[in-house]
């Protein structure tokens, strides 16, 4: 299985939506505390190559693919600007792009599957903005989390339906029709760190939390979890639900292991990978290929592997 | 366009129901969320809370809000707690609306900077009345039991306070600082007035008095040079204590050094011993600590930021009593930041798009169809972000045909009914896997428009198609051969019902020349054609 070794802490890594081998990873220099950062991509094969890499002045907390463009890329910096990359320029033409409007680090950017137009950027600033690849400026602002909103994610039916989680221990759903949010879910008594929408029914969230725990949610619901996964022994960095299979869930977290659950069996966890040495934080499951799973991690290392497979197997 | 921030004015819109149905608020609404809300509730979107107020909810968060400690404290965590205790929004108005100056800070809040002279002005007029009374005991009490967070306006009032307290302080001591010196004084002048007077006839007193004097002069002399020698011999060893403080701290420091380097030392030979390559970074570390490092003009940048960043890495930490066990160069680098050094190995690069007005390239591939979207049916267009109301508002009224119908079945659910048979008889025309008709498929997910209601009384589907075939034939009938014909019909009628309920046409169609193109009219809705 290719493993690549990143100069810097890895924080998050993302498959493209265009081609099955090719996959972006955000990295941070000094465990993204202070210091520089690198946006790679990465060609899957045999072996590992690096396609491209893109140099920033400070640390990037995430990055995601375009769903319109095959080779644009939105890189969320730790100095609250997002950078936008085009693959297919050389890279003394890149970022094409810097918007610059967050107060406080960009921690979480995610494009909109439906839409395919539009992404969004959740910052430590508290706020959510709404952005277009083709505009300089934020088209909103959705401002109302108490504390640090570390991610927000499209849901993958409604164009204009979106979930954030924060620090402040809320995860809200937001309509970009709506000046507020439409839901507030106390999910738990600790920060959240990520949340994420099931594919395969809209109305299903789940949020990952300090609390070291999984909740996923029926919004129809929102009093009572469907399901609480316990399992993980440190803090929850990331979640996502699987593209292909509806109740699969992946997650990785701060006891350096990724897991996967299905949230409708009694006993949920069906899979546990311990194969970083530091912290995992990043987390993805490829939508063009079924079971093909990618992590990153304080440890500086990406590794891309089958579901069911060794990791570290060479 | 920038939302409202959340302790403003509750705003309508987040206060409707999405169902005008449904309890309002219990105070009967205004009636600007009513017209909202009926403006604004014909899509009946499940992301929206649907519960009614619960009272005992509203009752708990009065309560909460009408806490003294409460009333201090700035409105956005009043309504943070209030949220993280799962009241919704409609609820938190509510409490808000109740309890009447809830909505107004004790102090101002963040950006209101500059109503705080305006707030200090409406507030003095009531306030100059009870420094006046309690000038005397102002004295220095309040200074440390003022709490600094959010009580900037009681602030200003202790400070007027502690001000004219301060002055009366002054005042009585600059009297008292007086009376000593004045009484000095005037004692002098009445000795030399009574010296003058009484020049003759007390010289003895005379004599005597200023011998006293003399005497407690010399004596309070004595005293002050006592005095002197005694705070020079405590001002040295003050000074020798220092020195050797700093001796003794000199030799911490490079044992310290001393240790430090020998404890990485020891670690770099382990690592390498060990050929692990992640720890050996602090080898490395340790050399690049002695080249020189970077400029200073980051440094204020990095000093602010390593405040907020240390508080955010630090929020990001579990609060439960496990802190999970982080990597021994992450604790060193935290440490050397909150020491307000810099990490050496960062670089100055310059980030900025080079033209910022790039042209976008084209993209070379076209989306892919993701795999919930290819099995399930997609219910939203790809329109650009302006025009997507517009499409999604003829969307829902479109298709929406039975508004807020069945209690928890959201209304796309029953819509992909429909969506489905168009979809899947689609591919089956296409008559491949679905990852190949995906893969063929034009990317269009453009509306399609709905099917026309399906055929729910064939007989009346056909009979109105049937007049093309009745005009055909319009020669006079007797009875028995209309009843032949009317036969003949009916079977025609079953054969029409059967094949106009398949999903794929078939050639038999052609038999009946009217009927084809009738029901070719109804296949083209959907976009297939036949195949045989």
């Amino acid at each position: 299985m290719p493993v690549f070794k990143t100069p810097f802490n890895g924080y998050s890594v993302k498959f493209s939506p265009f081609y099955e081998n090719q996959v972006a990873v955000a990295t941070a220099q000094n465990f993204g505390i202070l210091g520089n950062g690198r946006v790679h991509v990465l060609q899957l094969g045999p072996t590992v190559t690096e396609r491209a890499a893109f140099d920033t002045a400070d640390g990037v907390y995430d990055v995601c693919w375009s769903e319109s463009h095959d080779s644009l890329i939105v890189a969320a910096v730790a100095d609250g600007s997002l950078k936008i990359y085009d693959l297919s320029l050389p890279a003394a033409a890149n970022p094409i792009r810097s918007l610059h409007e967050h107060a406080r680090e960009c921690h979480g950017v995610d494009f909109n599957t439906v839409r395919k137009d539009s992404f969004l950027s959740a910052s430590w600033d508290d706020t959510v903005k709404l952005w277009t690849v083709d505009r300089p400026a934020s088209v909103r602002t959705f401002k109302e989390h108490a504390y640090c909103v570390y991610a927000a994610a499209w849901n993958p039916r409604h164009a204009d339906v979106f979930a954030s989680a924060s620090g402040d221990c809320t995860a809200r759903i937001w309509d970009v029709r709506e000046p507020g949010s439409t839901m507030i879910l106390p999910a738990h008594e600790f920060e959240i760190l990520a949340c994420d929408w099931n594919k395969y029914d809209d109305c299903i969230i789940a949020t990952a939390s300090v609390d070291k725990s999984i909740k996923v949610w029926d919004v129809r619901n929102y009093r009572v979890p469907l399901a609480v996964l316990n399992g993980h022994g440190y803090a929850v960095r990331k979640v996502k639900f699987s593209p292909h299979r509806g109740s699969m869930i992946a997650s990785c977290s701060y006891d350096m292991s990724v897991c996967l659950w299905d949230y409708m069996v009694e006993d949920a966890l069906i899979g546990r990978y311990d194969h970083h040495t530091e912290f995992a934080v990043g987390v993805d499951m490829s939508v063009l290929v079924e079971g093909l799973l990618a992590s990153t991690g304080w440890d500086e290392l990406v590794y891309v592997w089958q579901h069911g497979t060794d990791p570290r197997a060479p | 366009m920038a939302t409202p921030p959340s302790d403003s004015p509750p705003s309508s819109a987040a206060g409707k129901p999405p169902n005008p149905v449904s309890v309002e608020p219990s105070n009967g609404g205004n009636p600007d969320t009513k017209v909202e809300a009926v403006k604004e509730s014909s899509p009946t979107s499940v992301f929206v809370n649907t519960e009614p107020i619960r009272e005992e909810q509203v009752q708990n968060a009065m309560k909460f809000l009408s806490h003294p400690k409460v009333r201090g404290s700035p409105v956005m965590y009043r309504r943070s707690f209030l949220e993280r205790k799962g009241l919704t929004k409609e609820e938190i108005d509510e409490a808000f609306r109740r309890v009447p100056d809830s909505m107004t800070d004790a102090s101002t809040t963040q950006p209101a900077v500059s109503s705080q002279d305006g707030q200090i002005k409406s507030s003095s007029y009531v306030q100059q009345q009870p420094p006046t009374q309690v000038l005397q005991s102002a004295a220095v009490a309040p200074v440390g039991s003022a709490s600094k967070i959010g009580m900037l306006s009681q602030f200003h009032w202790y400070h007027a306070i502690l001000a004219v307290g301060f002055l009366a302080a002054s005042g009585a001591g600059t009297a008292v600082f007086l009376k000593k010196s004045v009484v000095p004084r005037l004692k002098s002048w009445i000795r030399k007035v009574a010296s003058e007077e009484d020049e003759e006839g007390l010289i003895k007193k005379n004599d005597a008095k200023p011998s006293v004097a003399e005497e407690a002069a010399a004596a309070a002399k004595a005293a002050a040079v006592a005095a002197a020698d005694v705070a020079r011999a405590s001002q040295e060893m003050l000074t020798t204590k220092r020195e050797e403080k700093r001796c003794f701290e000199e030799l911490l420091s490079m044992l310290n050094a001393q240790v430090h380097e020998m404890k990485s030392m020891s670690n770099s030979i382990q690592k390498l011993e060990s050929g692990q390559s992640v720890n050996g970074r602090i080898a490395l570390d340790e050399q690049d600590n002695h080249r020189f490092s970077g400029t200073s003009s980051r440094q204020p940048y990095t000093n602010g930021k390593t405040d907020t960043e240390s508080r955010s890495v630090r929020s990001t930490s579990p609060p439960v009593s496990a802190e999970p066990p982080h990597p021994k160069s992450y604790m060193e680098i935290m440490s050397m930041i909150q020491r307000g050094e810099k990490p050496s190995n960062i670089r100055e690069i310059n980030d900025a798009p080079p033209n910022p007005n790039q042209p976008l390239t084209n993209p070379r591939a076209a989306p892919r169809p993701k795999p919930w979207e290819v099995s399930q049916p997609q219910n939203t267009s790809v329109n650009t972000y302006p025009s997507q109301e517009s499409s999604n508002g003829t969307t829902y009224h479109f298709q929406d045909n039975q508004p807020n119908g069945d209690d928890g079945v959201p209304w796309w659910q029953k819509k992909n009914v429909r969506i489905t048979e168009v979809e899947t008889s689609e591919e089956h025309n296409f008559g491949s896997s679905n990852m190949a008709a995906a893969n063929d498929r034009p990317p269009q997910r453009s509306w399609v428009p709905p099917q026309p209601p399906p055929v729910v009384i064939p007989e009346a589907a056909t009979a109105i198609r049937q007049p093309k075939k009745a005009a055909i034939q319009t020669e006079p009938m007797n009875d028995d051969q209309f009843l032949a014909r009317s036969g003949d019909a009916i079977d025609e009628l079953q054969k029409i019902t059967r094949f106009s309920e398949t999903a794929g046409g078939s050639v038999e169609a052609s038999s009946m020349v009217p009927d084809t193109s009738a029901t070719e009219i109804q296949r083209e809705d959907n976009g297939s054609y036949l195949e045989t």
